[in-house]
């Protein structure tokens, strides 16, 4: 199937590629841009590992074909911070022992910093439903919740 | 006097999240190397038939495939962690035995095409009678699954004491049976490998292995290529939880299409090849007797064990052996049968999974326990400090129980809990959600175990080297899979030689450079490689300290290393630096700092192949967990409110890391596995192989969880520590419905605990009582 030409802008770079039509925003990132921040963990829209901010929209990358991602902002985990100025919500995960094998990191931080661009004082109820897409196998969420609060708080 | 440490029994963030939370650690799906392809395999649709022809005629011309391989393609070895069991191969070529089972893959220049070439690939085959059911797969004229006589995989029995005996002494005897299903390990990361055999013969593998080492040896055995040619690198990994143990059939045909292809290969899963043919928690229907004098004292157990083995033998016999242990350890119970039966079935088979059997005994002792308790009149937190095993004691199994905190495990939880007064609160028996408050307890060993790969091995080594600017080279075998192990190791390094964390260069689980350590398993890493990376540690100083003698004029018994000086005891202004003493050895004496280190693990031995009978672990990790409650009596719904842990880990060496542990242990999974997971076979078919269908537990199911360390200082223990990885989740079910009975007055004793089931036992409840 032709390629088609696509410019999609990735934490603030604007990106020109040809992509299969078939390709999702989650292997373009991965693969045409090698910011393999953002995780594969179903490629079905259910585990939350892939999550990205689409023109301020949370949406799982997995489920967005690339094609349809064209002329978009796209903030993936990269986009957070960089080596001397980790965002907030990156220490805080760091220093409330919320990472553990990290698979799942990515998309919790990015699903958080869009909760809290949104509302920069929500109560646990709401982390807890605006978090309960993001699926963590290691360490049982209470630490990224204790992250989010901290976080909120200052 | 308690010793004060700088870092050891502080809480520090892990190592390597920084690099986590910021998208740029390297996990083996996010490994790219120039001219890679990508693998697919090709999967038996059927639970069991006889594979007649292969055909790839179409798949090889489609453009962009590099490499096909079937059964032909392999040496045809079989496999399995303990050789003498071996009946899988990487491809096979006769036979499928389950859905799921490999029987071709495919490399090639992209996904869609590697994925269209599997779907061109032609197997004619000849559908074979199946069994699912471990009891029917018993009996005789059964579909025969191997060569072997029958499907029984393994039989063993065990005999302690005088069970007979011990029954007829009881003043109660409770029995019942009781069933764990298959359960996935979900590990967010699916199970991975990139494999290059390069132009001069070697191998390289990149793998989400728990086992780097032996993953080493299994390749080199079923590709018949001597080991110094494969080097493996156990790459950052989304979890583990035992479903890394061992070879998997990908990683042999990630190895075997790079050498057909002669080009890098990545094969990894997709989430529904997780849920069809990674390894699950072995299914188990459990049959428990157990008889208890009037005072409480457990006097006899007895237990029959029929485990679903599924296709293939991988971990099964040894789980067998693990499962069937934990009824003479748990309590010091005088007298003790186990009858255990592991069957071949045409399901997808079984491997390691966070407890090793253990999980799927203690839901059914400590159920049983609290049935007992209730017959004596007696509070559940009393019956098991009647019972629970004390320090320096010998179980009737011939276990040395050295360090042993659970009666100190009960009593706090049952403080922290208000566990008498919740108790006593009468329940309302009109009022729904009702609240119910229940306990388990739990035996693992907590330094690995004595029974893999020959008759005396449980070793870990390690290197630590120190450079000329006092920077440290920390190399170990063990694998960091996510569960804190590099920190917990460099913790004990920086604690013995006084230097940070930062300092240090961490290498594990490369087997090129990194000595030989049997991996992450059996809760053994912070003992184990911890013992290890402490005597390397303990040598790499004795060697500074000789040049720290020399250049300040002390004795080598008066140095301290602290903050990166050593410093004479007592006159801290008289100090050298760790970079000066490194510089000075190798500089001008020609000696760099090279401090390697061996744990033997010599406390323990393999238990005796006939009886059972030895001390199989070198230390052993204890917890009680109580579970609080609400269950609406009108769904069956169960809303757990609140965790009390108390852990036996001996010394918490990192209290972040083992808080981690614990939460994830008991929120992630064991709630889970209380109450929501099973993966549903039919006809051999996984029917939910995927997130939305096989729920694990969200945020929204997260309850509040309190831990409290006992730290029982085990005297072999790198500062005292024990493991705490498996013990984290093994109790936590059987709390739930111990807590159910107390809210709503029925066990459910078949997991998950599900609302249908539930309710279905409250109305049958309500019935009988009308």
């Amino acid at each position: 199937m032709d390629k088609v030409p696509i410019t999609i802008s990735v934490n603030g770079e604007s990106h020109k590629a040809l992509v299969k039509p078939s390709t999702t925003l989650l292997d373009f990132l991965r693969e045409h841009l090698f910011l393999t921040g953002t995780k594969k963990g179903c490629n079905t829209g259910e585990c939350g590992a892939c999550t990205v901010i689409l023109d301020g929209r949370v949406v799982n990358s997995c489920l967005i074909l690339a094609v349809d991602a064209n002329g978009s902002q796209v903030i993936t985990v990269e986009g957070l911070g960089d080596a001397e100025h980790p965002h907030p919500l990156q220490k805080a995960f760091v220093e409330h022992g919320a990472i553990q094998c990290g698979y799942c990191s990515p998309g919790m931080l990015i699903s958080s910093k869009a909760l809290l661009d949104r509302n920069p004082n929500p109560s646990e109820a709401e982390i807890k439903m605006t978090l309960a897409g993001n699926l963590c196998r290691c360490g049982g969420y209470l630490k990224i919740i204790e992250a989010i609060r901290s976080v909120a708080k200052t | 006097m308690e010793e004060v440490y700088h870092i050891i029994g502080k809480k520090v963030p892990r190592v390597d999240a920084l690099s986590k939370a910021m998208g740029d650690l390297k996990y083996v799906s996010d490994l790219y190397l120039p001219g890679i392809l990508v693998g697919k395999v090709l999967r038996s649709p059927l639970p069991h038939g006889k594979i007649l022809h292969i055909d790839i005629f179409k798949a090889v011309r489609l453009p962009g495939v590099k490499a096909i391989i079937t059964a032909e393609d392999t040496p045809q070895r079989k496999f399995c962690m303990n050789p003498a069991w071996a009946n899988n191969m990487i491809l096979q070529g006769e036979k499928v035995r389950y859905v799921g089972d490999q029987v071709a893959a495919v490399a090639a220049i992209d996904e869609d095409i590697a994925t269209e070439a599997i779907s061109l690939i032609k197997v004619d085959y000849e559908p074979l009678p199946a069994v699912f059911d471990p009891e029917e797969a018993m009996k005789p004229g059964a579909p025969k699954i191997h060569q072997e006589e029958n499907n029984i995989a393994l039989h063993s029995v065990r005999n302690f004491g005088d069970v007979e005996q011990g029954f007829r002494e009881a003043d109660t005897i409770c029995e019942g049976t009781f069933y764990s299903p298959a359960i996935a390990h979900c590990c967010l990361e699916p199970r991975g490998c990139v494999a290059y055999y390069d132009l001069s013969g070697k191998l390289s593998v990149w793998s989400t292995t728990q086992t780097p080492h032996p993953l080493r040896e299994e390749l080199s055995e079923v590709l018949g290529i001597p080991q110094n040619k494969i080097s493996v690198f156990q790459a950052p990994m989304g979890g583990a939880f035992g479903a890394r143990m061992g070879m998997d059939p990908i990683d042999g045909i990630a190895a075997v299409l790079s050498m057909k292809s002669g080009r890098p290969v990545k094969v990894v899963n997709t989430r529904e090849e997780e849920f069809l043919s990674s390894r699950i928690r072995y299914p188990m229907r459990v049959w428990i007797k157990s008889g208890a004098k009037g005072n409480g004292r457990l006097i006899a157990r007895e237990i029959k064990v029929v485990t679903d083995n599924g296709a293939y033998n991988h971990e099964g016999q040894y789980i067998m052996g693990n499962a069937g242990s934990k009824l003479a350890q748990l309590y010091a119970v005088p007298n003790i049968r186990y009858d255990g039966f592991l069957v071949y079935t045409n399901n997808v088979y079984g491997g390691a999974f966070r407890g090793y059997g253990n999980p799927q005994i203690t839901y059914a002792m400590e159920i049983q326990l609290d049935q007992i308790a209730e017959a004596l009149h007696m509070d559940p937190a009393v019956i098991r400090m009647i019972n629970a095993n004390k320090p320096n004691s010998v179980t009737a199994s011939g276990c040395k129980i050295g360090s042993c905190g659970l009666t100190e495990c009960i009593k706090t939880v049952a403080e922290s809990s208000k566990w008498e007064g919740k108790k006593r609160a009468k329940k309302e028996e009109q009022f729904s959600p009702r609240r119910g408050i229940g306990m388990a307890c739990m035996i693992h060993g907590g330094s690995g175990v004595k029974f893999f790969w020959g008759k005396d091995c449980n070793f870990s080594s390690a290197i630590v080297k120190i450079n000329t600017d006092g920077s440290i080279d920390l190399l170990t075998g063990s694998a960091e899979l996510g569960q804190g192990s590099n920190t917990t190791l460099a913790m004990i390094v920086a604690e013995i030689l006084g230097v940070s964390l930062s300092s240090m260069n961490i290498i594990n689980g490369d087997t090129d450079t990194t000595p030989a350590c049997l991996g992450a398993w059996g809760s053994r890493q912070t003992f184990s490689a911890g013992n290890a990376v402490r005597y390397a540690a303990l040598e790499a100083r004795k060697m500074l300290f000789e040049v720290a003698s020399e250049l300040l004029e002390a004795p080598i018994q008066d140095l301290q290393a602290r903050d990166g000086n050593i410093f004479v005891s007592g006159t801290p202004t008289k100090y050298v630096t760790v970079k000066q003493a490194a510089a000075e050895s190798w500089r001008n004496r020609g000696n760099p700092i090279i401090g390697k280190g061996v744990n033997v693990d010599p406390w323990s031995i393999q238990p005796d192949l006939k009886t059972g009978y030895g001390n199989v672990s070198s230390a052993y990790a204890f917890a009680a967990q109580a579970a609080e409650v609400e269950v609406d009596t009108e769904t069956g719904f169960v809303n757990v409110i609140n965790f009390w842990c108390g852990h036996d880990v001996g010394k918490a060496i990192n209290p972040l890391g083992v808080e981690c542990q614990i939460e994830g242990g008991v929120v992630s999974m064991g709630l889970g596995y209380a109450l929501m997971e099973n993966l549903i076979l039919e006809g051999g078919k996984v029917q939910n192989a995927n997130f939305a269908d096989y729920k694990i537990p969200t945020m929204l199911d997260s309850c509040q969880v309190k831990t409290y360390f006992i730290e029982s200082m085990d005297e072999h223990g790198p500062f005292g520590a024990k493991g705490v990885g498996e013990p984290a989740m093994i109790p936590s079910a059987a709390a739930v419905a111990n807590a159910i009975y107390d809210a709503v007055g029925v066990w459910v004793t078949e997991l998950p605990i599900t609302p249908e089931k539930l309710l279905k036992a409250i109305k049958e409840k309500q019935t009988s009582e009308r």
